[in-house]
């Protein structure tokens, strides 16, 4: 069955909205990324904390800061609860497996508390692929 | 009745290649000298746990100090530091762990570091095995290059930050959250100085064609690698200890780059073991 994407978009908006970790620093966390799944592509776009909107169905020229590109079956240990080695976050991922950040870095690194808990809410809540 | 730690710190000032240092240390037992050095841009809250161990400090002495420019270590009181780039060498890092063993009177110690303080342990043991008693390099490799990067102090994003949530998944997703943000706060206290660390451990620290030098059965070296390290995996210490002459790999299950710090609790399994190989070998 074909996971459904509004479903899980739904979920990481609200799993990301209650979050108390990102809720003590929200201020200024402001910043919109695509993930890119291999078969699904979706822009998430925050404003002082809050998700402003995720766009599950990007256009060829919708705009974001930095993408994240990996393969389906990374995406898939990522969500697990407890990735294996190597699948436990995005630097561990960029080093040793297939994931790729590109655009804007520094923009990244502006951000890289919050939106480091943030992509570890994929272990909560999964991903569409 | 006030709760006081067993655990003592002092200061203590030496000279290192002209640099006048004023080494700020944490002790607690009594023993065999276990000296212990914290990762880079970080400081010796990393060994808390150990610190406190009444098995361990039962039977060693544990000395865990801030280098330099970390922690309570300021940098050096004798120059103009501010006017320079920071970067540790080799070199240096080793003279300035003579002159605090000297200074501190330690005979025949062990030596304890991870990360980059694992893999100075390593340049210990090439150049001066007479010195240590044995070795423990943790999270260490002959050679680690990738991580001397402009990222960790860049004056356009907040380098406390950038620092403490870009070592933040060398942990292991098990460790507990106390110890994983605690770990964290450390790093955001360490940022001026984690670049300048990481120009010995991945630019000036390369021994891939020395490590057959080195004679692990005049200073056992015991490395330990936790599973979840991105950034030395544990094929990569396997394959350091490998080269060595009499050098043991111990895999550690399901720990990070941090271990002494992210989850104590499991790291001193895998350190008791440790202890036990280098008392079986050095018959003390």
């Amino acid at each position: 069955m074909k996971p459904d994407i509004n479903a899980w978009a739904k979920k990481f908006e609200s799993l990301t909205n209650s979050d108390e970790a990102i809720g003590a620093m929200a201020r200024y966390y402001t910043c919109t990324f695509m993930f890119n799944m291999e078969h699904a592509k979706i822009i998430v776009e925050m404003h002082d904390g809050k998700v402003k909107r995720i766009d599950t169905a990007p256009g060829p020229i919708d705009a974001y800061d930095f993408v994240l590109r990996a393969s389906a079956a990374t995406w898939r240990e990522f969500a697990k609860p407890i990735p294996k080695p190597m699948f436990h976050g995005i630097w561990a991922a960029m080093f040793r497996q297939d994931l790729t950040i590109e655009g804007n870095h520094l923009i990244l690194m502006q951000n890289l508390r919050n939106f480091t808990i943030q992509f570890e809410l994929l272990r909560k809540c999964g991903v569409p692929v | 009745m006030a709760k006081h730690s067993p655990v003592t710190g002092r200061y203590v000032t030496i000279d290192v290649d002209g640099c006048e240092y004023k080494v700020f240390y944490l002790q607690n037992g009594k023993g065999i000298p276990l000296v212990c050095q914290h990762t880079a841009g970080c400081h010796n809250h990393q060994w808390r746990g150990l610190l406190e161990d009444a098995e361990i400090t039962q039977n060693f002495n544990v000395i865990a100090y801030d280098l330099p420019r970390h922690g309570k270590s300021d940098p050096p009181h004798n120059k103009e530091w501010w006017k320079e780039e920071y970067k540790l060498t080799a070199d240096h890092y080793v003279n300035f762990i003579l002159k605090l063993c000297d200074a501190l009177e330690l005979k025949n110690p062990i030596f304890m570091g991870s990360s980059f303080g694992g893999n100075v342990a390593l340049q210990l043991a090439l150049r001066h095995p007479n010195r240590f008693r044995a070795v423990i390099p943790v999270e260490a490799a002959g050679y680690a290059p990738g991580f001397y990067l402009d990222w960790w102090r860049h004056p356009h994003s907040n380098a406390a930050q950038v620092c403490a949530s870009g070592v933040w998944d060398l942990m292991a997703p098990q460790s507990p959250d106390m110890d994983r943000w605690l770990t964290w706060f450390y790093y955001s206290q360490g940022s001026e100085a984690f670049k300048g660390d990481l120009y010995f451990y991945s630019v000036d620290h390369d021994l891939r064609e020395e490590l057959k030098n080195i004679d692990g059965r005049r200073c056992p070296v015991v490395m330990m690698t936790g599973t979840y390290d991105y950034l030395t995996p544990p094929e990569e210490s396997e394959n350091t200890a490998r080269q060595i002459r009499g050098g043991v790999y111990i895999e550690m299950e399901d720990i990070g780059h941090f271990p002494m710090s992210e989850n104590y609790p499991l790291f001193r399994v895998y350190l008791k073991e440790a202890l036990r190989i280098i008392q079986e070998r050095t018959g003390r």
